[in-house]
C-alpha cells in the first residue's frame, strides 16, 4: 500500500464518520461511497443493492446515472454474483466473467456488453439480517486481494450503518422500514432526474449532478430536493428555474465565461 | 428471508393470480391480508387531489366501512401515513398512542378495534393509497406480519394504478406473468427516469406517469423498460392521444 493511497483511504473513512454523526442524506452518502469504492479499489464501477421486503434488489447507489449503465446492477434482481452474495451473506468473487456463462447466462452477457471483466460482490449486513450487496465491476480480469476485499467490506458495512442510522433518526428500529425508505428514495431521485433532463435538455449525469449541487448549496437533502422536482406545481417550477440558475453560475465560474449553456458530463463508465 | 416470509409472499401471490384487476384485486388482496397476517380486517384506499380518500378494496363490508370512517372523522393513521408517507403503527388506540386521533380512536374502540397498522402505497417515494390492516387485539404486528404487511402494500401499487389508469381488462389476457413479475418491470431506474420524462412532457403527477407508460406497454406488447428506453431517446412521445387517456380514467 502506497503512502498517497493510505491516505485516501483515511480520508475516505473520516469523510463518512463525519458526515454520519451530522445530518446526512442516505443516497448521497451511498453515491459517494460508491465512488470511493471505484476510486480505492481500482474498480470500473460500483453500486449498493438493497433488498425490500420480498427480499428483491433494488439499486440505491451506484457511479453511473445512466440507466444503460445500470442495466448490469439491476439484473441482480433475477441472476448474478451480488444476488447469490445476498443469498449467501458471504463474499462472491468472479476473477473471470467468461468462465461464467453457464451459471448467469443473462447477467454474464450484459456485463460482457458494457466492457465488465470481473465482479466481486460483497455483503452488507446488520448483526444477523441480510440488508444488501455491494457491487464491484472491473474492466479486466483479476481478483481482489485480501486487504482490498477487508477494506470493500470495511466500506460496505458505512453504507448498513448509513442505512440504519437513517432510521433510527425517524425513531424506528426495525431495519425493514428503513429499507423500504431507502428504494422509494431512489425511485424519486430517478424520476426527478427524468424530470430534469427533460426540462433542462442535459443527460442522467448532469442532473444528478445539478440537484445534488443544489441540495448541498441550500443545505437540503438530496432526497427531499428529489422529491419536490417531481411533486408538480408552482414550487417545483420555482425549484427547476434556481437549479438551472445555479448550473449555469458553475458553468460561468468554471469556464470564464458567461456562457448560461449547462455543459455535459462525460460518461463516467467507458 | 424466512421460509415463513416465503409462505406470505407466495400466499399474497396466490390471492392476485386470475383476480383481474383495479376493485376485484383490490377485494382479494385484502382477504388475503386477513388469511396471511393474523388480523381481522384490511382496507385499501386510494388517494386522489392530493386529500381526498376513496374505498378500493377491503376484507368485507364491515372493513370497508372501519376503512371509511377515519376518512369521515378527518383523523387517522391511514391520514397520516399517507401524509408522512410512512408507517403508522397504531398497536393500541385504547392507550396512549390512540390520543393521537381522539374521535377516531374512540370510534374504533366502541366497534372492537384496538390496533390498526397503516401501511402507505407509494409510487416513487409518493403516497397512492394506503393499505390500513385492524385487529381486535391490542399489540404491535409481529415480525412476519409486518414484513407481510409491507408486500401486500407493495403489491397494492397494481391495483392502485389500474384504477388511475383506464379499465385494462381488455388490455392485459397475460396471465402468464405474476404480480411480482409486473412490479418488478416497473420498479427500475430507466422506467423511472422515463416516467419523470414524462411528467415533464404532459404536465401529469409522478403516479399518472406511471400509469401512462404502463398502459402503453400494454398496447403495444411492449416491456416497461423498452417503452422507456424509447421514452428516454426521443423516439417514442406519448402525447395527450396515447393509450392512457382514454374516458375510463379518473382524475388523479
Amino acid at each position: 500500500m502506497t503512502d498517497q493511497r493510505e491516505r485516501n483511504i483515511i480520508s475516505s473513512f473520516i469523510g463518512f464518520a463525519d458526515r454520519l454523526v451530522d445530518d446526512f442524506d442516505v443516497l448521497e452518502l451511498t453515491t459517494q461511497l460508491t465512488q470511493d469504492c471505484a476510486r480505492l479499489l481500482d474498480v470500473a464501477a460500483a453500486g449498493l443493492l438493497l433488498a425490500d421486503a420480498a427480499g428483491v434488489l433494488h439499486l440505491l447507489a451506484a457511479t453511473s446515472e445512466e440507466a444503460r449503465h445500470l442495466e448490469a446492477f439491476q439484473l441482480q434482481r433475477e441472476e448474478g454474483p451480488c444476488l447469490d452474495c445476498y443469498h449467501t451473506g458471504r463474499p462472491v468473487s468472479v476473477a473471470d466473467l467468461t468462465a461464467e456463462t453457464g451459471r448467469w447466462p443473462r447477467f454474464t452477457a450484459v456485463a460482457a456488453e458494457q466492457g465488465f471483466a470481473s465482479v466481486h460482490a460483497i455483503p452488507m449486513r446488520l448483526r444477523r439480517d441480510r440488508l444488501g450487496a455491494l457491487g464491484l465491476f472491473g474492466t479486466h480480469p483479476g481478483t481482489l486481494g485480501e486487504d482490498d476485499l477487508t477494506l470493500a467490506q470495511g466500506l460496505a458495512h458505512v453504507a448498513s450503518i448509513a442505512i440504519v442510522q437513517a432510521n433510527h433518526r425517524m425513531g424506528r428500529d426495525d431495519v425493514l422500514p428503513a429499507l423500504q425508505a431507502a428504494v422509494v428514495s431512489r425511485a424519486a431521485l430517478e424520476m426527478a432526474k427524468g424530470v430534469l433532463a427533460e426540462v433542462q435538455t442535459i443527460d442522467m449525469q448532469e442532473a444528478f449532478t445539478r440537484l445534488l449541487d443544489y441540495a448541498h448549496r441550500h443545505h437540503q437533502r438530496l432526497s427531499d430536493v428529489a422529491r419536490r422536482v417531481v411533486s408538480g406545481g408552482p414550487g417545483s417550477a420555482r425549484l427547476l428555474d434556481d437549479i438551472a440558475e445555479l448550473a449555469a453560475t458553475r458553468v460561468r465560474s468554471t469556464t470564464g465565461h458567461g456562457s448560461p449553456t449547462a455543459s455535459s458530463t462525460p460518461d463516467p463508465v467507458s | 428471508m424466512g421460509s415463513e416470509g416465503d409462505q406470505v409472499r407466495a400466499g399474497l401471490t396466490a390471492t392476485l393470480a386470475g383476480a383481474g384487476r383495479g376493485r376485484v384485486a383490490a377485494d382479494r388482496l385484502c382477504a388475503g391480508c386477513v388469511d396471511l397476517l393474523v388480523v381481522d380486517g384490511a382496507g385499501l384506499s386510494i388517494v386522489s387531489a392530493g386529500a381526498a380518500f376513496r374505498s378500493l378494496g377491503a376484507s368485507g363490508a364491515g372493513a370497508r366501512e372501519f376503512d371509511e370512517l377515519q376518512f369521515t372523522l378527518g383523523e387517522g393513521p391511514g391520514l397520516d401515513a399517507v401524509e408522512s408517507a410512512a408507517p403508522v403503527l397504531a398497536a393500541d388506540l385504547d392507550g396512549p398512542g390512540g390520543k393521537r386521533w381522539p374521535a377516531f380512536a374512540g370510534a374504533a374502540t366502541r366497534l372492537g378495534v384496538r390496533a390498526v397498522f397503516a401501511l402507505p402505497v407509494t409510487v416513487a417515494g409518493f403516497p397512492v393509497g394506503v393499505l390500513c390492516l385492524c385487529r381486535r387485539r391490542p399489540g404491535p404486528l409481529a415480525g412476519a406480519a409486518l414484513r407481510g404487511g409491507f408486500l401486500a402494500a407493495e403489491l397494492a401499487v397494481l391495483p392502485v394504478l389500474d384504477v388511475l389508469g383506464i379499465d385494462m381488462n381488455a388490455a392485459v389476457q397475460d396471465d402468464t406473468s405474476t404480480a411480482w413479475d409486473e412490479l418488478g418491470s416497473l420498479m427500475r431506474s430507466e422506467v423511472y427516469q422515463a416516467a419523470g420524462v414524462l411528467t415533464a412532457q404532459l404536465g401529469v403527477p409522478p403516479a399518472e406517469a406511471l400509469v401512462r407508460l404502463r398502459a402503453h406497454a400494454f398496447a403495444s406488447g411492449m416491456t416497461a423498460s423498452e417503452v422507456a428506453y424509447q421514452i428516454l431517446d426521443h423516439s417514442l412521445h406519448l402525447g395527450d392521444d396515447a393509450a392512457g387517456t382514454e374516458s375510463g380514467r379518473e382524475r388523479f
